[in-house]
């Protein structure tokens, strides 16, 4: 096992906004329960495309979560990520006079798949349909996909080294992995995660093209990964902020180490190439457990990437065994993204949030309208599992070919 | 359409292109005060000043966009639009 | 021991000319390569000027198929990237995949491409509710940035780390930055690292009218990027895409390749100030230089030339020549400091990666590249701005700096081979 490194990388907050909750609270209640919250798309200018079913966030109140500023300002994936860095922020026990004390020492980084594509479908309007001179001044920081990152840097004043990682679905890993290397390299605490807001109608025109997109209109049969009913995923919007701090920072601040991000690996096979991201997911939980000093048998829980594309899940659940060895087809896997869809880069935050949840409370989220598994997994199905867990392995992969896996490692790791 | 752009007109082009809540009564009071006081940023004031041209098609003096205050920048459109009636 | 990352390959899509040789060519002649917009009718813009590359895809070895699929940004990272492999020399089929990494960067990716379809499926901005049928059937990887990475990696068969990097204009610097740590932190042994981008379209032309960030000299587009000199009045959009091949040094020399220069140190710091402004002090750009010199093992006094970001904005050029001497101090006014924006204009989110490319090219050839079009000096921009003229010097360790939307900050130096003590 290789010694655990000298500034290790810990979560010590969580900030969620997603279709099942705008609180982390709320996400984890509604996340364990198996609240399904899929549902026929209702956003203006959707319901005639088709793609049906989608999970959106209903209860979401701009106003009351960030300045009434931004609301003209900045786009939709925005909002969400300055309330989400609100609450990770917040969660983590970092006011406003704790940051500024020294702001080079917090940086920020989010993974970005999708952009202001609401905002950017206004201002395309107002060009084409009035002219140029109607664009305002607004679409040069809203649209593009560095905006969010630059708004909570702005927003909390943190000055620390601030990123933006576009690696598709796997990207939302990806980005916590930068956080910790930069916390590793010498940064105190990153603000680090993802959120998406992909269902304005263009964006969803755009997305179209993808094959693995769920078309079914039923929102209890829309996305169900690993069993022969398998058509597709949903799309969602939302996802998390997570604050990534140094182990020794937060024992200074006596701030509770939530889990440690112990081990991170992202490889490539292609995109939509699924048989050969078996391989490919393989060789990233590999050397994520490699980094993390850790066995295949101290993984206690998978959350699955979960894509619902037959060859994909296939695909995944032969590299869990392959990587994993016998204990692959022992230990419980999860997907409780079932309830809520998939927002690109945020999709694997989710997950992550739900990783650290599920150890802390000792219980392992279910996976909504899953039964009758085809793979050779133990899938959480109908209800959520009581287990003790100390190691969660979290994996994603995105539709352009990048795959990723991430070990997690409940509390702090001088503890065990 | 009115050729002087009054407190009130000010408040509600702030609300629109920058998403700028404030009471017209306030911002009279406080005319000299910086923009951003208000919370208004030069790219708020940039959208401000399109907004008026495109409003008025005639173009707003250069100075508009980098004026500081409320009583400022309406001296500065106003006698443009006065100019141009 | 730290591992060492060298640069062993160069590829590159400028304005004024395909290929390493004729981008160099362009930079050491003092030529600028800004034009009237002729990609489509620019009236109404208040800035109809652009630098624009006179591309056939086709001439460079693309496939109709791969033409049809690729956005125009993609494009160019692809013909990029067939010169930089070449050029590496690299026998990519006799590595092993999973040890070769990609990092691109892109500031709008497929902006041009969406908008393109926008019009299309909104009969020209008539409807919020668009029509999905009139959709082209490649807009899908149009809609997400990442398919930049995607596209070289599946071309050049890296199974390594792969991953776009989006942070406004500095994604081209934080790209080669991200990928010499990949690198250096062991995550990989070769990286193919840079940037593309093609943001001359009307939308992105019209979001930085609104801003009046680009230049209104449209009667005199081949002097209309002025950096550092007085009369500056915004920056010349450009386009275009460079990738370099980065690769452990013991890698590289243990099958005798040729090394351009070192990657020696990478920071980024945010300016948490405003999303388009930059403070006159340039607090952060100096503490991402004097964090890149730590990384580099280097005293600012090293520093023997400065690639500047002068993209000719006001703001921008004086915030940057404050940068640069709060963090070399006295050694600023020695040391000479270039845009190569006068000439290739301003390309987002690929001008970064282009910029170490011309750094790359600087230490090899010991000539440092000019400012074009610098004629009146502005009492808040006094160092030496190479005016017009390539200049011959000695060149050991340069630096490339970067400023972003954002408030991104990035610095890379960049050194000739030496023996470091470790």
């Amino acid at each position: 096992m290789s010694a655990p490194h000298p500034r290790r990388a810990a979560v010590t907050g969580i900030g969620v906004v997603a279709p099942n909750g705008n609180s982390t609270e709320a996400f984890w209640k509604a996340t364990s329960e198996g609240v399904v919250v899929l549902d026929r798309i209702t956003r203006e200018g959707c319901e005639h495309l088709p793609l049906r079913v989608a999970g959106q966030i209903r209860d979401f109140d701009p106003p009351a979560a960030i300045e009434e500023r931004y609301l003209v300002q900045t786009d939709r994936f925005t909002h969400f990520a300055m309330a989400a860095a609100d609450l990770a922020l917040e969660d983590a026990g970092l006011s406003r006079s704790d940051t500024d004390a020294d702001p080079f020492s917090v940086g920020v980084v989010t993974a970005a798949g999708s952009g202001g594509g609401e905002f950017g479908q206004r201002e395309l309007q107002q060009l084409w349909g009035k002219g140029s001179r109607f664009v305002g001044p607004y679409q040069s920081i809203a649209w593009f996909y560095a905006a969010s990152t630059g708004q909570i840097s702005i927003r909390r004043g943190l000055k620390g080294p601030c990123g933006v990682v576009a690696s598709d679905e796997a990207g939302g890993l990806d980005a916590l992995a930068h956080a910790a290397r930069a916390v590793r390299r010498g940064t105190d605490v990153m603000v680090a995660g993802a959120t998406e807001a992909p269902l304005a109608p263009y964006s969803m025109v755009c997305q179209l093209g993808y094959e693995e997109l769920s078309t079914v209109a039923e929102p209890d049969r829309a996305y169900r990964p690993f069993t022969t009913a398998a058509c597709g995923f949903v799309p969602a919007e939302g996802g998390a902020m997570v604050v990534v701090e140094a182990e020794t920072s937060a024992r200074e601040r006596g701030v509770p180490v939530r889990a440690t991000l112990a081990g991170h690996a992202a490889t490539f096979t292609g995109a939509s190439r699924w048989e050969q991201s078996r391989e490919g997911l393989a060789q990233a939980i590999r050397v994520a457990l490699d980094e993390a000093g850790c066995a295949p048998e101290e993984i206690d829980v998978v959350f699955a990437d979960a894509l619902g594309v037959p060859e994909a899940d296939r695909a995944e659940a032969l590299a869990i065994a392959d990587a994993l060895g016998p204990h692959g087809t022992r230990v419980p896997v999860t997907a409780p993204k079932t309830a809520v869809g998939r927002a690109c880069g945020a999709a694997p935050l989710l997950d992550v949030a739900a990783a650290v949840l599920a150890m802390e409370h000792g219980v392992i989220p279910p996976t909504p309208n899953v039964f009758d598994i085809c793979h050779d997994l133990d899938l959480v199905t109908a209800r959520a599992r009581a287990t003790e867990m100390r190691t969660a392995l979290v994996l994603s992969r995105g539709l352009m070919g990048s795959n990723a896996a991430l070990v997690l490692r409940r509390g702090a790791a001088d503890a065990s | 359409m009115s050729d002087r752009i009054t407190v009130e007109e000010l408040a509600e082009l702030m609300k629109k292109a920058a998403g700028i809540t404030v009471a017209p009564e306030e911002l009279r009071q406080q005319q000299e005060s910086g923009f951003d006081a208000f919370g208004l940023d030069s790219l708020g004031l940039l959208g401000i000043v399109g907004e008026l041209e495109n409003r008025y098609g005639t173009p707003m003096p250069p100075d508009a966009e980098k004026s500081k205050s409320p009583r400022q920048f309406l001296a500065l459109v106003n006698s443009a639009l006065l100019a141009g009636a | 021991m730290r591992r060492r990352v060298a640069v062993t390959g160069i590829g590159i899509v400028a304005p004024g000319g395909i290929g390493v040789p004729a981008f160099w060519d362009l930079l050491t002649s003092g030529r600028t390569a800004t034009r009237g917009i002729t990609f489509f009718d620019p009236s109404g813009l208040r800035s109809q000027i652009a630098a624009e590359c006179d591309f056939d895809p086709a001439a460079h070895g693309l496939d109709a198929e791969e033409i049809a699929r690729s956005d125009r940004y993609l494009q160019f990272a692809l013909v990029a990237g067939d010169e930089a492999i070449r050029d590496s020399g690299l026998d990519l089929a006799g590595e092993n995949p999973w040890r070769v990494g990609v990092s691109l960067g892109t500031a709008v990716g497929g902006t041009t491409r969406l908008e393109h379809d926008y019009v299309l499926v909104s009969d020209r901005g008539q409807h919020w509710d668009v029509d999905h049928r009139k959709a082209e059937p490649h807009l899908h990887r149009a809609f997400t940035p990442s398919t930049l990475a995607s596209a070289v990696a599946e071309r050049f068969e890296a199974r390594g780390p792969v991953q776009t990097v989006s942070t406004g204009c500095t994604s081209g610097l934080d790209a080669v930055g991200y990928a010499f740590h990949t690198i250096e932190e062991g995550r990989a042994d070769v990286c193919i690292a840079g940037a593309s981008d093609s943001p001359i379209s009307p939308i992105t032309m019209a979001c930085f009218d609104a801003i009046k960030a680009t230049s209104p000299s449209n009667d005199d587009p081949a002097h209309a990027s002025r950096p550092f000199d007085a009369r500056r009045n915004g920056f010349v959009m450009g386009e275009g895409g460079a990738v370099l091949v980065l690769e452990e040094l013991e890698h590289a020399r243990a099958r005798d390749a040729h090394v351009y220069c070192e990657i020696g140190g990478y920071a980024t710091f945010g300016n948490a100030y405003h999303m388009t402004g930059l403070t006159r002090e340039g607090l952060e750009m100096a503490r991402a230089i004097e964090d890149a010199l730590g990384q580099a093992r280097l005293d600012a006094t090293a520093i023997d030339y400065v690639n500047a970001h002068g993209s000719g904005t006001q703001q921008n050029d004086r915030h940057e020549t404050a940068a640069v001497k709060r963090a070399l101090g006295a050694h600023a006014y020695d040391t000479p400091m270039s845009s190569i924006k006068s000439m290739v204009g301003h390309s987002l989110g690929a001008i970064g990666a282009i910029e170490v490319v011309a750094c790359a090219l600087a230490l090899a050839r010991q000539v440092v590249p000019p400012t074009a079009n610098y004629e009146t000096p502005d009492p808040e921009c006094d160092l030496d701005y190479v005016p017009r003229v390539a200049r011959e010097r000695r060149l050991r360790s340069v630096l490339s700096v970067g400023s972003g939307f954002g408030g991104f900050q990035s610095a890379v130096i960049m050194t000739l081979p030496r023996e470091r003590t470790e």
